[in-house]
């Protein structure tokens, strides 16, 4: 039996931990592992900028907190780049379906709480939005 | 039990609201999506979303899972994020994400399918998904 959690946010500076503490018009979602819960089954994510800054960057997510029983685990996401087109043309958007990690089996222990953070690697890009879902088992 | 497959799709114009999916291309008022006789598992999600790159900025979008037909509560995931640097031009196209899952359902009770954009506004997002249940 699955059961997901899922908090997304902003990151808006390169090389900085940024915690995801939001999820949308939930402001303040619960970060308690359920009970019952054993594992971090899948993960789901997705990440990109907007492209309003010339860079290149590299996306990771950690996973912490009391819960995360081998420690803080860090998972890389994706990648993306952007240069200013040449005058008259317009930037390409950029997009990223949600990439699926089936069977992270990252062990966790129930009623404990976990953080998860983003951080983009390299030259800034902008701002880069972030979600990422946890398929507890 | 052979996989059935049931979907809702719709438009998002609002940054950080919940919005019902609750039409299917042509039939405008397809009613309750009510989980299928027989359906013991929500097993898997398969999603897309797009936006119009009507405003220079990005967006987190996920699918919120609510209503009776889920004994064990609500579930929110994740499908994908975007953004554009320029208002004045853009296309893209994504393909739908396969999402495998193992969520117990009620027979004959509904499901309401939400999509939301997290962060902040970026015109206008489509979504579609489908719930696939065994």
């Amino acid at each position: 039996m699955s059961k997901t959690f899922t908090v997304e946010g902003d990151v808006t500076a390169a090389d900085t931990r940024t915690a995801l503490t939001t999820q949308g018009s939930v402001t303040a979602p619960s970060s308690v592992v359920p009970a019952g819960a054993t594992k971090i089954d899948k993960i789901i994510i997705a990440a990109t900028s907007e492209g309003l800054a010339d860079g290149a960057q590299s996306v990771m997510i950690r996973l912490g907190g009391n819960a995360v029983m081998g420690g803080e685990q860090v998972i890389v996401v994706s990648a993306l780049g952007r240069i200013a087109p040449q005058s008259g043309s317009d930037s390409a958007p950029q997009l990223m379906v949600a990439r699926v990690i089936d069977d992270a089996d990252i062990e966790v222990r129930p009623s404990d709480t976990i953080s998860v953070s983003a951080e983009g690697c390299g030259t800034d890009t902008g701002t880069i939005h972030v979600g990422v879902t946890l398929v507890y088992a | 039990m052979a996989k059935l497959y049931r979907t809702r799709e719709g438009t998002v114009s609002a940054a950080d609201t919940r919005t019902q999916l609750s039409t299917l291309g042509s039939e405008t008022a397809p009613g309750p999506l009510l989980v299928p006789s027989g359906a013991q598992k929500l097993v898997g999600v398969i999603a897309a979303q797009n936006f119009n790159m009507a405003a220079a900025t990005g967006y987190t979008a996920l699918v919120r899972l609510e209503g009776p037909g889920l004994p064990e509560g609500p579930e929110c995931i994740v499908i994908g994020a975007g953004g554009v640097p320029v208002a004045t031009g853009g296309n893209g196209v994504n393909e739908a994400v396969w999402i495998p899952l193992d969520i117990p359902v009620t027979v004959a009770n509904e499901i309401l399918v939400f999509g939301e954009m997290t962060g902040t506004d970026v015109g206008s997002s489509e979504f579609a998904v489908t719930l696939v249940f065994a």
